[in-house]
């Protein structure tokens, strides 16, 4: 690979982590104001229709959060524990968080091939 | 209202598709053709990548928001023809994930060789999406 491609490659894979690390952020927001606000208004009998506003609203952030991963992962140069890692991340409760630092710190690394 | 969101997301997905499509058609320009692959072509891939992100992006995720408005504005969810049609929805929203990404690495590897789904990418988009237009105007279950 020559240099020109080599700066091109690093340019292209930086802006697609950042773009990955804000729907992380985004994904993982939703998660928490989904599972600690909405949940506990419904039950709590605060706002019964807390969860059925929340609930699409994470559903559609954490569909773009797989499909961006999806985007990512399909350039290359993503090894199958880094995979694992962000797929299992958006599951879990700050997950989504962790996932983001993780992604931070491979940009500021730069992105392998 | 409804009929609104319809006409939205109607737009939307002929927006997304149409993307689709073209990402298609370079893939295919670009398969094994050593021509292709000259300095000239650089400048159409990296227009294809950023149509892909600006244009065919944008209008996948309306597709995803206005589809889901509508769906749940009728009380669809739980009707087997919406369930169908989701899973091939998202099928698309795959097929186009990887294509998103293939591009992107076409820009800085003009000699990368695309897999095969790519090149197939341009038969399998349109036939997958009259299943869908067939689930969602007929509704046969």
């Amino acid at each position: 690979m020559t240099e020109v491609s080599e700066r091109l490659r690093q340019a292209t894979e930086r802006d697609q982590i950042r773009r990955m690390r804000f729907v992380s952020l985004l994904e993982g927001t939703t998660l928490i104001v989904l599972l600690f606000v909405a949940v506990p208004l419904k039950h709590l009998g605060i706002y019964r229709g807390a969860t059925s506003i929340v609930g699409p609203v994470h559903g559609l952030a954490f569909m773009f959060y797989i499909w961006m991963l999806i985007q990512t992962i399909s350039g290359g140069g993503w090894s199958k524990g880094e995979i694992a890692r962000l797929l299992i991340g958006a599951f879990i409760p700050f997950g989504g968080f962790v996932n983001e630092r993780a992604l931070k710190r491979r940009e500021l690394l730069g992105a392998r091939d | 209202m409804y009929l609104w969101l319809k006409a939205f997301h109607v737009a939307a997905v002929v927006t997304w598709i149409g993307g689709m499509l073209i990402l298609s058609l370079v893939f295919s320009v670009l398969s094994g053709n050593a021509l292709s692959r000259s300095s000239d072509v650089s400048g159409m891939v990296d227009a294809v990548r950023k149509w892909d992100r600006n244009v065919t992006t944008p209008g996948m995720l309306l597709t995803w928001g206005l589809g889901l408005a509508m769906a749940m504005q009728a009380g669809w969810f739980g009707a087997r023809w919406l369930t169908l049609k989701l899973v091939l929805v998202l099928a698309l929203s795959a097929l186009h994930g990887v294509q998103s990404g293939v591009i992107r690495r076409l820009f800085w590897n003009p000699s990368f060789e695309a897999p095969m789904l790519m090149r197939a990418s341009g038969t399998m988009t349109p036939v997958v999406f009259v299943f869908v237009a067939i689930l969602v105007v007929i509704k046969p279950f």
